[in-house]
């Protein structure tokens, strides 16, 4: 099949999705070199590098990068390929070094990614004038930059700044990852690789409460988590915020404190969420009733938070997970999962909160298991030839002529446009910024010279 | 890794504790997971470390505070409960496993000196283990190779799995999910 992106484009802006998007070379290839080259991406959290010389290496796809804290402090995102002849230079996922060594030439990177060592420079090189060893570092990513200790990258030297991309889903990014001024922990991350799309994933966090009364049914049958049930999902607010949108649960009457109580959240946790989130914060949960549940910050970095059993008692305790999809191929996703907590929690909450994300969602997770399958099946079905003459209808909440079935929220707390009940929204908003990337040309970066002639 | 060496292969506690693990096995794969929880102590710790590839001389190859698997009764009985459910879907149609368990090693849990012989001590015992997954009918099968180190308790009438740590060879686990026990 030859693509034909203006169709697929008028498709997807009418809220209709050829379902070969979903496993199509073409496309992966277009999300290759036009999206992931271009976008803000996340790698790795802060607290996973907590000391001078930790490091962790994450990829963007196929490029490998050393996420790495220096001796001083400072967070460097590198490209993991030796200057010299191109060798991995950290094979090793995770540790503490204060240099790097490639295996091949033993060239040699302090862990802020300076060249310090070349062996022989003198009698191989004739010296700096041969080989100018000083000034040479791995390749940084062209574009790094944090947020609540989360490290993102991008490919485009000219990105705009994390905090302007983030622009109104900071304020839903906090409820996850800033509980206290101490900011979160993560643990993980899990990993394990899905035959499946990876945009799948994106989108069900994006909005898809939709899902959850029929998939998740079995969790409900077994009373783990109260909440899914089609009568309580419903009342949710489904909320759309700059690159970001998300899904709540609308909670039973109470205040702030009543409301943090009711998800599981202890009494020693509640002053420290309270002075850590703005007023407006405070009303989304306080005044108008809504607790954030999942999320997706375009394009494929996910959120949940959920609030199960995790004992006989009916204990009901919070957990957060940030998840990634990491696509691999148009049929392959790798899902990085990691357990993230509040760090200045008490330590038997964050047991608790361990727990319950164990039992829901990651690789063993008893939510997960069933979302993974619907993905692999749609991965599937997308594959053969019959999958370009349907269009999926993703125009939930949408009249024929493309009015909203109902207006958006008055009086959400949130910024971003929120509506309660089930609809198509979110996820139209993701696939809106994922068409844009596709039909924008891509940039054709300059390849840098190492030592060239001169 | 063990300490002391193993039982002899005659010694009637290793062949009760290798005919544990094959009958466990077997329950396993006939999907009679009422049957399994039958076979694990009420303070069970079921345990799946995540590995990770480290330097050799990090010290470590497994995540500190995250895993696959740390389960205790309540959460495994409520990963049954809910595979008995009408809708654990990633489970209906359900996969065709086969658990391989090999290279067993039995060693005495009570330290130096503890006799052999069915009944009083504890067990330690070491498997490998291979897991074949077969879901749907033209999906690639899922293979997880993992070693295990079991803890097996003495019960009135044999063995109960007091805790088991799963140290799976694979960084990325290439199966869909855990929807089903090693």
């Amino acid at each position: 099949m030859v693509l034909d992106l203006a169709a697929v484009a008028s498709r997807v802006r009418q809220g209709m999705i050829p379902a070969h998007v979903y496993n199509d070379p073409e496309i992966f290839a277009l999300e290759r070199d036009r999206l992931f080259a271009r976008s803000w991406v996340f790698l790795a959290h802060e607290s996973e590098i907590a000391s001078p010389g930790d490091y962790v290496v994450r990829r963007l796809l196929a490029d490998s990068f050393i996420v790495a804290r220096d001796e001083a402090g400072v967070v460097r995102v590198m490209f993991n390929m030796c200057l010299h002849r191109g060798m991995q230079v950290c094979r090793a996922e995770m540790g503490n070094a204060s240099h790097f060594r490639c295996p091949y030439h033993a060239w040699t990177y302090r862990n802020d990614g300076r060249l310090a060592g070349v062996p022989f420079h003198e009698e191989a090189y004739g010296g700096e004038d041969g080989f100018a060893r000083s000034g040479q570092s791995l390749l940084p990513a062209p574009s790094m930059d944090i947020y609540n200790g989360l490290i993102f990258i991008s490919l485009d030297p000219g990105a705009p700044p994390l905090r302007d991309y983030l622009g109104d889903f900071a304020f839903y990014l906090d409820f996850y990852t800033r509980q206290s001024a101490a900011g979160v922990e993560l643990r993980g991350p899990q990993r394990w690789r899905v035959r499946a799309n990876w945009k799948i994933g994106a989108e069900n966090f994006a909005g898809d409460s939709y899902h959850t009364p029929h998939t998740h049914a079995s969790v409900v049958d077994i009373g783990l988590f109260r909440e899914p049930k089609a009568s309580k999902r419903k009342e949710g607010a489904l909320y759309m915020a700059g690159p970001g949108a998300g899904t709540t649960y609308k909670l039973p009457p109470g205040d702030l404190a009543g409301r943090l109580r009711y998800v599981g959240y202890p009494d020693e946790m509640i002053p420290a969420m309270v002075s850590s989130w703005s007023d407006a914060q405070h009303a989304l949960v306080a005044d108008d009733g809504f607790m954030v549940s999942a999320a997706t910050l375009f394009p494929n970095l996910s959120f949940v938070h959920n609030w199960p059993q995790i004992d006989e008692r009916g204990t009901v305790a919070p957990f957060i997970s940030v998840r990634q999809w990491q696509p691999v191929s148009e049929r392959e996703t790798e899902v990085l999962s990691w357990f993230a907590v509040d760090a200045a929690a008490p330590e038997r909450f964050k047991r608790g909160s361990y727990q319950a994300y164990l039992m829901c969602f990651g690789s063993s997770g008893m939510f997960e298991q069933d979302d993974v399958e619907n993905w692999v099946s749609i991965t599937d079905m997308a594959g053969g030839s019959m999958a370009h003459r349907l269009n999926l209808n993703s125009r939930m909440g949408l009249t024929s002529a493309g009015t909203p079935i109902k207006p958006p929220m008055a009086g959400f707390s949130g910024p971003g446009s929120a509506r309660q009940g089930f609809g198509e929204f979110n996820q139209r908003h993701w696939l809106g910024q994922w068409i844009a990337h596709l039909e924008t040309e891509p940039a054709r970066p300059a390849a840098v010279d190492l030592g060239r002639a001169r | 890794m063990s300490a002391g060496r193993p039982l002899p292969y005659g010694d009637p506690a290793h062949q009760a504790a290798h005919q544990f693990l094959v009958e466990e096995a077997a329950l396993l794969d006939a999907a009679d997971y009422a049957g399994w929880l039958g076979l694990l102590c009420e303070d069970i710790r079921y345990l799946m470390p995540v590995r990770v590839t480290t330097a050799r001389g990090a010290g470590f190859d497994s995540l500190a505070g995250m895993a696959h698997f740390d389960e205790n009764m309540y959460a495994l009985r409520k990963r049954v409960e809910r595979l008995a459910t009408d809708h654990a879907w990633t489970e209906d149609p359900p996969s065709r496993t086969r658990h391989f368990v090999s290279n067993v090693r039995t060693f005495p849990a009570g330290g130096a000196g503890a006799a052999g012989g069915v009944g009083g001590a504890e067990l330690r015992v070491e498997s490998s283990l291979l897991l074949f997954r077969s879901r749907g009918d033209t999906r690639e099968a899922d293979l997880v190779s993992a070693g295990r180190t079991d803890t097996l308790r003495p019960a009135g009438d044999g063995y109960r799995l007091a805790r088991r740590e799963i140290v799976v060879d694979e960084s990325v686990l290439r199966t869909q999910n855990l929807a089903i026990f090693l």
